[in-house]
């Protein structure tokens, strides 16, 4: 294990190395060290194992610690990023600072593995920085307006971190050690004033990172300007080690009997409502969006909100809808930045979803993986979407919460508005002129969007398959095994069989295009020779998408401004004014500064004289 | 053995007893609509002796996505027959209950936002957005009332909330559920795209919205989706609501009285616009199934 980190972080270093030689080189060795990590993670299954290995900092040893909830973490951040890094090879082709940008990449990956397998929390907080700091640098990449996306991001996660830093302090000045699980039987007796305190800085921290509102701010910026292969891994997995800290502090650290408690307004409870709340507002803003990247984006917060209230929710369908969750997320928006990414590398780095469209022909592929990741996205039945959010809505609905029912699911289909205009406007309706001439994507490119185009379709008709080790993962915690079969989940008040789903589609859909053939034949016609209803058309392209949902614009958007976002800047700036204010203390004059502590001097002896306080 | 032929009949039948019925409703809506504007009207049959007519017709071809999103929308309607429980008989109870219907019941439109979507024609894509927002519009409701039943009656299976239904009489006469059951009723022409809801096709102006393009064997399986959509919609609200029936006979009686109502109310009013749409069902209907889940939360 110490091996596995070892060669991550070994590796991200000598591919920087490797490439002031030859890029040629760098990119195949960072595609093999992305795969060799993959492989080891795949033969650690189901081992369990915890290692102290080093014991020299201030006392306290630095361990790491696999078991069933670091395993899943781990294989899906070493797979989503081995199929990142080979998206990158012809994406990333011929810009500046490539060394860079793989060193980081394989760095914030190794980190993220570090987190996961970290066994005490010094270490946990030691991976955890290391992977802000990569993933800033990643963000402002592209310079310009990255640089502002980078610096929002950086500033909220130095609060988390900070935040992070508070709780584990106290942990250390209560209980003189770090490592988890001897935390988690000491906490045990812990006061539940305590706990509560533990449970809300490691909370902000986690949060800020899962973007749970009203944390949420620096998320949008940050997907949409940092390049596409990385949005992938940063929207997939790293925004996601929000998720994994939620996980270990709420049924790791401060254990299930802490935190679910029966009272109205406990910590879990306030969670789910917060992940809500997360679900419904951050998807209505993302159908204003035109920006594909930011649409994107927007609903990785949204998705962020489903997890949340799984987890938070708390009962063992919740937990591990949520987890689930977390898995099918990681692969249905990876690969919905893949196929952005793959039209902005054809198209010039377009992204604006008014000036593109009717791609499907020029880029099947692309348009295959936008397709079956919104299917994801939306939770369609037979994709795998579909399944982590059944098993949410029916915990929810059966624990008598039909309200955060209802957020989630008018949530789903404000998502479905929004994700039909973006694969509406880019692959359908009618193709610009200038496009006419757009080549599909080399094969690098496509076999990642293939790949993980299969993994929806898997997980969504056997969700068994990774249902067995989340099973596992709800087991540990404490919570009732669930009757998983690799078809679904069986229960008396009501089972999941997509396999029935499935061949009831398959049979339908047969017999429908039986019929569909039977017909008289159609002639194929070109897009402009189009129906107008005897009026005139032009001949120019018509698209008729700018303000798609224009009519809903109007009502709603009253309501969706981020206020939030605009009470932070609020704060920002009058922290700048109250700065630039101190600066005038400051005047650079000598004179003054002795005069400052002359003043402070007499304030001082003032003080003494007046109260002896010394 | 036996019970497997039995199963397999089911599956094949119950489609096309829903084909049936719903090419029958297309019909006599024609008919009703007809007599209300003082007209004699088309026979009964019109509806069949289109959908023939039009699979022998010429047809064009946007695409592979423009093929392939029609056939998926009819399959996911035929796959929604198989789930819903008509009279005794429902082939694929036990697969996921109400959740499943509510999530295949998406195909449909997203199939034939799919297959207008690459027809590349403005009119289609204003179709299209009216489409999807006015779902969104009668969603709200729509969910509220589905939360309000699956509450009410602790369990997820539509055939359980029919079960439990013929032991203690209609929930639509039971307090908070009448609430519930009103809310759907009034949402009901927008589901179906009836009037005064005709507000995504519009044939009068913008061209029949996301069909614009569609000519011959596409025309048919559309409006044989449609006939499915009439079905499907009723048969849920009978389902829930009336306590199903204990023969298919009774079902369709059901069935027939709901439609036939709520065709003979909505005919009279004039075409909404989009917004009005929207505040409609955002208003009454909503307010009615928010205040009946309220109030089945309270009374445990």
């Amino acid at each position: 294990m110490e091996l596995l980190l070892i060669i991550a972080f070994g590796g991200a270093l000598l591919t920087y190395i490797l490439g002031k030689l030859s890029p040629h080189i760098r990119d195949s060795f960072a595609v093999i060290i992305s795969l060799v990590l993959v492989v080891i993670i795949a033969c650690l299954y189901s081992r369990s194992v915890e290692k102290t290995f080093y014991f020299g900092f201030f006392g306290l040893g630095l361990s790491l610690r696999l078991n069933m909830l670091s395993w899943f973490f781990a294989i899906a951040i070493s797979s989503l990023g081995a199929l990142c890094i080979i998206f990158s090879l012809s994406y990333m082709k011929g810009r500046e600072r490539t060394n860079f940008y793989y060193l980081m990449m394989l760095l914030v990956n190794a980190a993220m593995l570090g987190i996961v397998l970290a066994g005490d929390l010094v270490s946990f907080y030691i991976f955890w920085e290391i992977m802000s700091w990569g993933t800033f640098l990643l963000i402002s990449y592209n310079r310009g307006a990255a640089l502002a996306a980078g610096m929002k991001y950086i500033i909220m996660s130095i609060i988390g971190s900070i935040a992070m830093l508070i709780g584990i302090l106290s942990f250390y000045t209560r209980y003189e050690t770090l490592n988890i699980s001897e935390i988690s039987t000491l906490i045990a007796s812990a006061p539940s004033g305590y706990i509560l305190f533990i449970l809300i800085v490691f909370g902000i921290a986690f949060g800020i990172k899962n973007a749970v509102m009203p944390l949420h701010t620096w998320l949008p910026d940050s997907y949409a300007e940092a390049p596409s292969p990385f949005t992938a891994v940063l929207s997939g997995m790293l925004t996601r080690m929000g998720v994994y800290g939620f996980l270990l502090l709420m049924y790791v650290i401060v254990g299930l009997h802490n935190v679910i408690t029966p009272r109205l307004l406990s910590y879990h409870y306030i969670l789910a409502w917060l992940g809500s709340i997360t679900i419904v507002i951050p998807t209505f803003i993302a159908m204003l969006q035109n920006d594909a990247k930011k649409l994107l984006a927007w609903h990785g917060i949204g998705q962020g909100g489903y997890m949340i209230l799984g987890i938070g929710f708390g009962t063992s369908l919740g937990v591990a809808g949520g987890i689930f969750h977390t898995l099918n997320h990681a692969i249905y928006i990876s690969l919905l930045f893949m196929s952005v990414g793959a039209v902005q590398y054809r198209t010039g780095g377009e992204r604006d979803l008014n000036s593109l469209g009717g791609l499907i022909k020029k880029m099947p592929i692309a348009f295959i993986g936008g397709f079956l990741g919104i299917a994801g996205l939306m939770g369609v039945p037979l994709t795998n979407g579909f399944v982590s959010k059944w098993l949410i809505y029916k915990t929810l609905i059966l624990q008598r919460s039909p309200f955060l029912a209802f957020a989630a699911l008018i949530g789903t289909w404000g998502t479905i508005l929004s994700v039909y205009k973006f694969l509406h406007n880019m692959f359908l309706g009618q193709l610009p002129e200038k496009y006419e001439d757009v080549k599909p994507v080399p094969f690098s490119m496509q076999l990642p969007i293939i790949i993980l185009s299969a993994t929806i379709l898997l997980f969504g008709i056997l969700p068994g398959i990774p249902l067995k080790v989340i099973n596992a993962i709800g087991t540990s915690f404490g919570f009732e095994p669930l009757n998983v079969t690799i078809w679904g989940i069986a229960s008396e008040s009501g089972t999941l069989n997509t396999i029935n789903i499935f061949s009831a589609l398959l049979v339908a859909v047969i017999f429908v295009w039986m019929v569909f053939r039977l017909g008289a034949k159609s002639v194929p016609v070109s897009q402009e020779d189009s129906y107008a209803a005897g009026a005139h058309t032009p001949v120019d392209k018509y698209h008729y998408t700018a303000e798609f949902y224009n009519p809903l614009y109007r009502m709603i958007k009253p309501f969706l401004r981020d206020l939030i976002d605009e009470f932070y800047y609020w704060i920002a700036s009058s922290v700048r004014s109250f700065a630039g204010g101190v600066r005038h203390i400051y005047s650079g004059d000598i004179g003054y500064y002795v005069t400052y502590i002359i003043l402070f001097l007499a304030f001082l002896i003032f003080v003494q004289l007046k109260w002896k306080p010394w | 053995m036996e019970t497997m032929v039995i199963k397999v009949m089911q599956i094949i039948l119950s489609p096309i007893l829903a084909l049936v019925v719903g090419v029958f409703f297309l019909g006599l809506a024609r008919k009703i609509m007809a007599r209300i504007h003082w007209r004699y009207g088309p026979p009964l049959v019109q509806p069949v002796i289109d959908i023939i007519r039009l699979f022998y017709q010429k047809s064009v071809s946007h695409g592979r996505m423009f093929d392939l999103g029609i056939i998926l929308s009819l399959a996911g309607s035929i796959v929604v027959v198989l789930f819903l429980p008509f009279g005794k008989i429902c082939p694929l109870s036990s697969s996921g209950g109400l959740l499943v219907i509510l999530y295949i019941m998406l195909l449909a439109p997203l199939g034939i936002a799919l297959s207008g979507g690459q027809g590349a024609n403005p009119n289609i894509s204003i179709g299209i957005s009216r489409k999807l927002i006015l779902s969104l519009g009668y969603e709200v409701p729509l969910l509220l009332v589905l939360l309000t039943i699956m509450t009410r009656y602790k369990t997820i299976s539509i055939v359980q909330v029919v079960n439990i239904q013929q032991s203690t009489g209609w929930s639509l006469f039971s307090l908070p559920l009448f609430l519930s059951g009103l809310s759907y009723f009034l949402i009901l022409p927008a589901i179906l795209g009836i009037r005064p809801f005709d507000i995504a096709s519009a044939p009068q102006e913008i061209s029949s919205g996301p069909m614009a393009e569609y000519g011959g064997k596409y025309l048919a399986l559309a409006t044989i989706e449609h006939a499915f959509i009439l079905f499907i919609s009723i048969a849920l609200f009978v389902n829930l609501f009336m306590g199903g029936a204990a023969n298919i006979v009774v079902f369709f009686v059901k069935m027939l009285v709901v439609f036939v109502l709520g065709l003979c109310i909505n005919a009279v009013f004039p075409r909404f616009k989009i917004e009005q749409a929207i505040k409609y069902l955002w208003k009454w209907p909503t307010l009615l199934a928010f205040v009946g889940l309220i109030i089945t939360l309270m009374i445990k």
